[in-house]
């Protein structure tokens, strides 16, 4: 498929989020875990651009080391989604029948759980670390990619295209490789794209109860949670992880949104 | 000459309110070896189901309630899918009334017909790029070596359709069904396409069943023409008789409400009064009837068969009477 390249403001912003986590140890001026006795609570300044906690670590830094994690949590959580939710709506899309109604029946009842709930019971089950928190996160995004996707295969198989196929004489395995996947793939990296963004909020939400990722280590969550532990005497504290966790959010989200208009619009226009 | 394909009894049935109710209802054929049928009717007279259910692609709710359909002498509908995967394409292939939407939109062309020459023979990739090119050329593309790079998208509407028509000859069949296969081109496309699909079909000595609702169409192409009406088949007849000596009421009637540069101006165009039956409510005795001129009390009172009539098929009680060889109605 070849799609134009076109200057979009949302997906820079999503790269320069991922590149500039990614590299946290090559920017961050200080080091996260150096405590300062001497310069707790400091207001943002040249030396500390958003200041210090109670311990005096650098908070930039420790956004930036915190964000790998929220990052790298997020992605892999978004990868697992895909793969089992494209997995479970593509099996129910294509056998139909009671198959279907099990899997997408199965799908409606985790969705009515609320999922700060299923994540809450999931964590004290297994405990929270940096493998359970993309694991769970990753099966709690799952249902609606896989209701997404059965949804593009129902309509793929149905196509013009595909009966042709069919009439070829292609077996159904070849079908679904070669004419449904790659035309529902566009579909699926909306998907993506939302549920990185339902992933970073999953994470910082557990993190902000306190039962995301544990201290010493930073997430953006937790960050948010010392800040709002400290909101009376330093209030800009907890300003600065919400102000990136927001801005990663909208920025996931309307990057998702760009990629469906262009695909509306490539629709229309053939 | 053998008959390559014959369908006996065939019938179709789709659910509604009233409980399943038949579409096509006890149709028979048979198309020889080479030879070019014509399929004609109305929207909703059955045709496109017909031919969906020589290629085995009735799905769910509609159903196949009985008849045979035997290609080569072997019968098709009994056998699993998998012994019919094998058939597609290799005996029996079709092409499609929209070749925009016949084709993977974002797979190549030449991708696409690869694909189905390396599904009908072990082949390389190189030698069925080879066969492609060629393929591409006999469907008369012109510049096949850089066309077959092309996506969908970027070809027209005739060309897209010779593309159709490239896969579906790729695994060599011996049937063409060709359903509306010119009815989403212009009329010079449309030509040329039927041009096309004859020399093919002449070259490489197919039977090829053309489903259109166009009566010029139909009549430019065929050897035999077939009238279908609610689900019925009405009338079986070479193009000469049925142009020329149509033996059934609604074959006569179609005849007359065409519509082209020699009718006066003056005068109102004739057409048939009254619509063709729902499928949940067809009439009882033949399906025409209410709508005939000719009806007579039998004709709601009985159906009539296919039978025999100023030779060739028809299925009217008062056939015989009404149109005389020869006769000016």
């Amino acid at each position: 498929m070849r799609f134009k390249m076109r200057f979009s403001l949302s997906g820079l912003i999503v790269l320069a989020i991922v590149g500039i986590t990614l590299a946290a140890p090559l920017i961050s001026p200080y080091d996260p875990y150096a405590i300062d006795g001497a310069e707790p609570f400091l207001g943002p300044s040249l030396t500390h651009l958003m200041g210090t906690d109670d311990l005096g670590r650098d908070l930039f830094s420790r956004i930036l080391y915190g964000g790998r994690i929220t990052i790298l949590i997020a992605l892999a959580a978004t990868i697992i989604a895909l793969i089992i939710g494209t997995l479970w709506g593509m099996i129910a899309g294509v056998q139909r029948g009671w198959v279907d109604e099990i899997l997408m029946r199965t799908a409606d009842a985790t969705m009515a759980i609320p999922q700060i709930l299923f994540a809450l019971v999931c964590v004290s089950a297994v405990g929270s670390s940096v493998f359970s928190l993309p694991i769970i996160a990753g099966l709690l995004l799952s249902p609606t990619t896989a209701r997404m996707a059965r949804t593009a295969v129902v309509v793929e198989l149905a196509s013009d295209y595909v009966v042709a196929a069919k009439a070829t004489g292609l077996k159904k395995s070849r079908l679904i490789m070669t004419e449904v996947l790659p035309n529902i793939a566009p579909q699926l990296l909306v998907q993506l794209s939302i549920n990185a963004a339902a992933a970073v909020m999953m994470e910082a939400s557990l993190s902000f109860i306190g039962l995301g990722i544990q201290p010493p280590d930073a997430s953006w969550g937790t960050l948010m949670l010392q800040g709002y532990g400290n909101l009376w005497n330093t209030s800009w504290f907890v300003f600065f992880p919400a102000l990136v966790v927001t801005i990663t959010i909208l920025a996931f989200n309307s990057y998702g949104e760009r990629i469906r208009v262009s695909l509306d619009s490539r629709k229309s226009s053939k | 000459m053998t008959n390559l394909l014959s369908v006996k009894n065939l019938s179709i049935s789709v659910p509604s309110a009233k409980g399943r109710v038949s579409v096509v209802d006890n149709v028979s054929f048979e198309i020889p070896a080479g030879k070019k049928i014509g399929m004609v009717g109305e929207s909703g007279s059955g045709k496109s189901l017909t031919a969906y259910a020589l290629m085995r692609l009735i799905k769910s709710p509609v159903s196949i309630d009985g008849g045979e359909i035997f290609l080569n002498g072997r019968e098709i509908l009994g056998l699993s899918s998998k012994e019919f995967r094998l058939l597609r394409g290799n005996e029996i292939s079709m092409i499609y009334q929209d070749p925009m939407s016949a084709l993977n939109p974002i797979m190549r062309v030449g991708q696409q017909i690869i694909e189905s020459i390396q599904l009908h023979s072990s082949v390389s990739k190189s030698v069925a790029r080879k066969a492609a090119i060629d393929l591409l050329a006999s469907v008369g593309i012109p510049e096949p070596e850089s066309r077959i790079d092309s996506y969908p998208f970027e070809m027209s509407g005739g060309m897209l359709q010779r593309v159709v028509i490239a896969i579906a000859l790729s695994g060599e069949p011996k049937v063409l069904i060709a359903d509306e296969a010119t009815t989403a081109l212009d009329v010079t496309t449309q030509d040329r396409v039927l041009t096309l699909i004859d020399k093919l079909a002449a070259e490489r000595n197919l039977s090829v069943l053309l489903i259109t609702h166009d009566l010029g169409v139909a009549a430019q192409f065929s050897d035999d023409i077939m009238v279908m009406y609610a689900g019925k088949l009405v009338e079986n007849g070479s193009v000469e008789q049925i142009f020329s000596n149509p033996a059934h009421p609604y074959t006569k009637a179609l005849l007359d409400s065409r519509c082209d540069y020699t009718i006066d101006v003056n005068k109102p165009i004739k057409s048939i009064a009254g619509q063709p039956p729902r499928p949940d409510n067809r009439p009882s005795g033949c399906v025409f009837s209410p709508r005939c001129a000719h009806a007579e009390p039998k004709c709601s009172a009985s159906v009539p068969p296919l039978t025999s009539s100023q030779g060739r098929l028809t299925a009217c009680f008062r056939s015989d009477e009404l149109f005389q060889v020869g006769a000016v109605n």
